[in-house]
């Protein structure tokens, strides 16, 4: 059932070969325990304290001592349950003779009021009396702070109700024990919307789990999951005879879409592992002495274990959601399913036109409170409407409970008795199944002639005047009035005519983060134009780069006929060869025809005494006259004109 | 003709951008129909003359972040925290003339000069001559006439060409200006969100825990800066300097959060204490 019966088991059961180091060492523990050896054993029981309340929990300590201690039980007592919260365990070792300690701490928690008397564990102990007075609540904290609920496999839940089953196979234990995640929720069908509450329990094995690394997480994207309570409860379980701390977060639960549904929680956590001392081949071989230097406690001190990092996941758990019926939906339905009522007030019952008086109406109940919403006032004759603010009180930590106030200060345009319309809230019943719908009644108020410094208020709010939707108005707006500071007129300036229409939040576009997304992606537009421009550059310049090279390599069979002809004495031909190599090279780098490269274009663009142009001119001169040059000549005017083709090649 | 063409390329990226500013303007006021400087100021008129200081303060200073400059806003202002018994408003001129406009105003101006500036860049990148020869958009046969731009001969197409590209420098000078007011406003106004104003007598203390001996206590209609949150407690600084809790209920901060939405909250996620 515990640890300590598990280890006596051990103790008794496991098979040694005893070496002679091992011999030398048990006779030096003889020797060291010699004195104590037969001392008898010696059981105290304590429970503090004795009278307690239902709802709270009691301590009781059972220690036992001597050199042959009995495995400690934990009472059998009808009406109280028992938890095991602690243990410890001394060994000396005093002239040969082992004397052990062990002490073990319960949490009593009664499940009746009543006088219970817990029997001793040995014949010689004093059977203990515990007094439980009825009262407290399932909400009391059990005395130290520690949540207890529920003994083995049925934690409490305080969130989700205490009388909710934990179905069959709800609680299922990691592969390596370590720890279980499971869920506990009051019903398996509900509406799109519909919140309900759930306790979600992380059971971690004590010893071996060394951290939770987060809360559990929920799988899935049709279910949302409200904020989880900041601080879990805590308590100890025993589950299939192991001890367990159990933390539960209470939260709601909400569907954001219809079907058979179903999901899991998991949580990341890091586990223990032991290294285990070989078998047989311990420090001193003996099974008592291994059990020592392998007891977790041993082991966590002196660092014996390593580390390991996991996840536990839920078994799934099952849901069917409905839909909202469309059929019957109020116009002002904003969303809000469960249980309501409503009810308004004025801050006052008289005031004068002009002056602000706020408007409250009050929803209580419970259900999913983030979509309860109404307008409140609007279009109301004889009164200035603003926009309403919220604030929600919950009753419970999760939200489920509790009562949102919505408060609208309103402005009387004309004096004498003025009547508020009554407000209306609607909202979904998921146990009848249908839209509900509530009316507040209408509310009297007594509205004496303006002052006259109110003037300007009333005359830029004339009736039939749109109403002015717009501030946030502190929810303290009556609390404070009258309260500080003196009704001032003469010194304020004249109030503003209103025109147009304001925006929804005073909040700056600049912290909006739809807003900021506007120069982000101007930002990264530019960026990326600014990058394909200068690619295009870039590829331009190795167009023109490849262009170049193709133009050597077209004008390079005209210079080597040229060549040819030199050797040949034809002037005709060498000119007319070099006249082809520069209209290809030209051509490529004005970007016109070869054909097109005549002598004028040439003139035109690279002056009359270039050149290009006498070489032009001689081509034309030897095709007609017969021109001839001498071998200097022609050597003369090949280097010109390669010259000519690499400069122009260079300026390009 | 070449750079006509440029510069209305230019002002429709500008006018592009307004108009989608616009647009956007438009769709907000007619979806959400709320705050404005008239409303908060008319509004902190009523609560002055109706003698409620705390909320005529809070009104005036959500219409003064709407409308900064606007004098009847600082007089009455100034007029309901003098009557009150709160001291001038601290802080060196600079911090409190910081502000020219209204913040959203001065976003969309911002976000104009981020596009003109941006179009104005891009556009002299594209008309840039490189130096090999003629490419490009406006390249030189169109801009600059049937001269070689690289002999550096300055004709009429010349001159135009690089007038256009000294016009887009300024217009891109202009919209990083823009874009400069933008970024001084929103650091200006990043201070707003964390003012709040004190709606009833606060006492300060030290730690944020029930019954802590109070160090002094913050008048109501007091603009404090919250400078941390605990539980239920804010560490508040006062316009004398002064650092203390108080209870967050007695605040309630100058630029609310996003009004009641149906939207539910996204859930959060809390670490528990680890047993270690």
């Amino acid at each position: 059932m515990h640890i300590s019966q598990s280890k006596r088991w051990q103790w008794t059961t496991r098979r040694r070969v005893t070496t002679p180091w091992q011999w030398v060492a048990a006779a030096a523990l003889g020797t060291l325990l010699a004195p104590v050896a037969f001392s008898e054993p010696q059981v105290t029981e304590r429970i503090e304290p004795d009278k307690i309340t239902l709802g709270e929990a009691a301590q009781l300590t059972i220690a036992a001592s001597g050199t042959d201690t009995p495995a400690i039980t934990p009472p059998m007592v009808a009406g109280l349950e028992f938890v095991a919260v602690g243990q410890s365990q001394q060994v000396e070792s005093i002239n040969g003779v082992t004397h052990s300690s062990t002490t073990i701490i319960y949490q009593v928690i009664p499940r009746q009021a009543g006088v219970f008397t817990i029997p001793g564990m040995t014949a010689g102990t004093q059977p203990l009396v515990l007094t439980v007075s009825p009262g407290g609540g399932r909400n009391a904290a059990p005395s130290g702070g520690s949540a207890l609920s529920g003994g083995s496999g049925s934690g409490g839940a305080p969130n989700a109700g205490s009388g909710t089953p934990l179905p069959p196979g709800s609680t299922r234990v990691a592969a390596d024990g370590s720890a279980f995640v499971r869920l506990r929720i009051a019903k398996h069908e509900l509406y799109v919307g519909e919140a309900i509450p759930v306790d979600i329990q992380v059971g971690t094995r004590d010893g071996v789990v060394a951290s939770l690394n987060g809360p559990p997480v929920l799988n899935g994207d049709a279910f949302t999951l409200e904020k989880l309570s900041s601080q879990p409860d805590r308590s100890q379980q025993i589950i299939d005879g192991k001890p367990f701390t159990v933390f539960t977060w209470h939260s709601a639960l909400a569907a954001v879409k219809p079907g058979a549904l179903s999901l899991t929680m998991e949580t990341p956590l890091t586990v223990r592992i032991r290294q285990a001392m070989r078998p047989g081949g311990g420090l001193f071989g003996n099974a008592g002495l291994d059990d020592i230097f392998n007891d977790p406690a041993f082991q966590n001190f002196f660092g014996a274990s390593t580390e390991k990092e996991i996840t536990v996941a839920s078994p799934p758990t099952e849901f069917t959601v409905l839909e909202l019926p469309v059929r019957d939906r109020p116009a002002d339905f904003s969303g809000a399913v469960g249980h309501f009522t409503v009810s308004s007030e004025l801050s006052d019952d008289k005031a004068a036109a002009g002056d602000p008086i706020t408007l409250r109406l009050h929803v209580s109940g419970s259900g999913n409170f983030d979509r309860v919403n109404t307008r409140m006032l609007h279009d109301v004759e004889h009164w200035k409407t603003y926009a309403p603010t919220a604030k929600f009180q919950p009753d419970d930590e999760i939200g489920y409970h509790g009562e949102k106030t919505f408060e609208q200060p309103i402005i009387a345009t004309d004096p004498g008795t003025q009547s508020v319309p009554p407000l209306e809230f609607s909202w979904f019943d998921p146990v009848t199944g249908h839209y509900a719908q509530a009316r507040t009644s209408p509310l009297t108020v007594a509205i004496t002639p303006a002052a006259p410094d109110n003037a300007p208020a009333q005359a830029t709010a004339p009736s039939g005047t749109p109403p002015v939707t717009a501030p946030a108005v502190t929810a303290s707006a009556t609390a404070s009035a009258g309260a500080s500071g003196t009704p001032q007129g003469d010194a304020l300036r004249p109030d503003h005519v209103e025109r147009g229409r304001g925006s929804d939040t005073l909040m700056p576009h600049y912290y909006q983060p739809a807003y900021v997304a506007l120069p982000s992606a101007l930002l990264i537009a530019f960026s990326g134009a600014w990058f394909w421009v200068r690619r295009g550059e870039q590829r331009a310049r190795d167009t023109a780069a490849g262009r170049r090279g193709e133009t050597s390599l077209q004008a390079e069979p005209h210079l080597e006929t040229m060549e040819k002809a030199s050797v040949l004495g034809d002037a005709a031909l060498f000119f007319r060869s070099a006249r082809t190599a520069l209209q290809k090279h030209l051509a490529s780098k004005w970007r016109l025809a070869p054909d097109r490269i005549s002598l004028d274009e040439v003139d035109a663009r690279l002056g009359t005494g270039s050149v290009v142009a006498r070489v032009f001119q001689l081509a034309d001169e030897a095709a007609y006259s017969g021109l001839t040059l001498s071998a200097a000549d022609f050597q003369r005017w090949q280097q010109l004109i390669r010259r000519q083709l690499s400069e122009h090649e260079a300026h390009s | 003709m070449r750079s006509a063409r440029l510069i209305a390329f230019v002002s429709l990226a500008a006018l592009g951008s307004w108009g989608y500013a616009a647009h956007a303007a438009e769709q907000q006021s007619q979806a959400h129909p709320g705050y404005s400087a008239a409303t908060l100021y008319n509004l902190g008129n009523s609560y002055a003359r109706s003698g409620q200081p705390a909320l005529a303060v809070l009104n005036y200073e959500r219409a003064r972040v709407l409308a900064p400059l606007d004098p009847d806003i600082q007089a009455n202002l100034r007029q309901v925290r003098e009557s009150s018994g709160l001291p001038a408003e601290s802080g060196s001129w600079l911090s409190r003339h910081s502000r020219i406009a209204n913040p959203d105003t001065l976003y969309w101006l911002g976000v104009l000069g981020l596009g003109v500036a941006g179009a104005s860049l891009l556009a002299r990148r594209l008309t840039k001559v490189p130096p090999s020869s003629s490419h490009g958009v406006f390249a030189a046969r169109g801009v600059v006439g049937s001269r070689d731009v690289n002999s550096g001969r300055g004709d009429l197409g010349t001159r135009r060409f690089f007038g256009a590209r000294r016009v887009l420098g300024a217009v891109a000078a202009l919209g990083f200006v823009a874009v400069a007011l933008a970024v001084w406003d929103s650091a200006a106004t990043a201070s707003l969100l964390t003012q709040s104003v004190v709606m009833h007598p606060s006492p300060a203390s030290a730690s944020p825990i029930q019954g802590a001996e109070p160090l002094f206590t913050v008048p109501p209609a007091e603009v404090v800066s919250v400078r941390d949150e605990h539980a239920e407690f804010a560490l508040i600084r006062d316009s004398q300097d002064r650092e203390g809790w108080v209870a967050r209920g007695n605040l309630t901060p100058i630029i609310p959060e996003a009004p009641t939405s149906i939207i539910p909250d996204a859930p959060r996620s809390v670490i528990p204490a680890a047993p270690r």
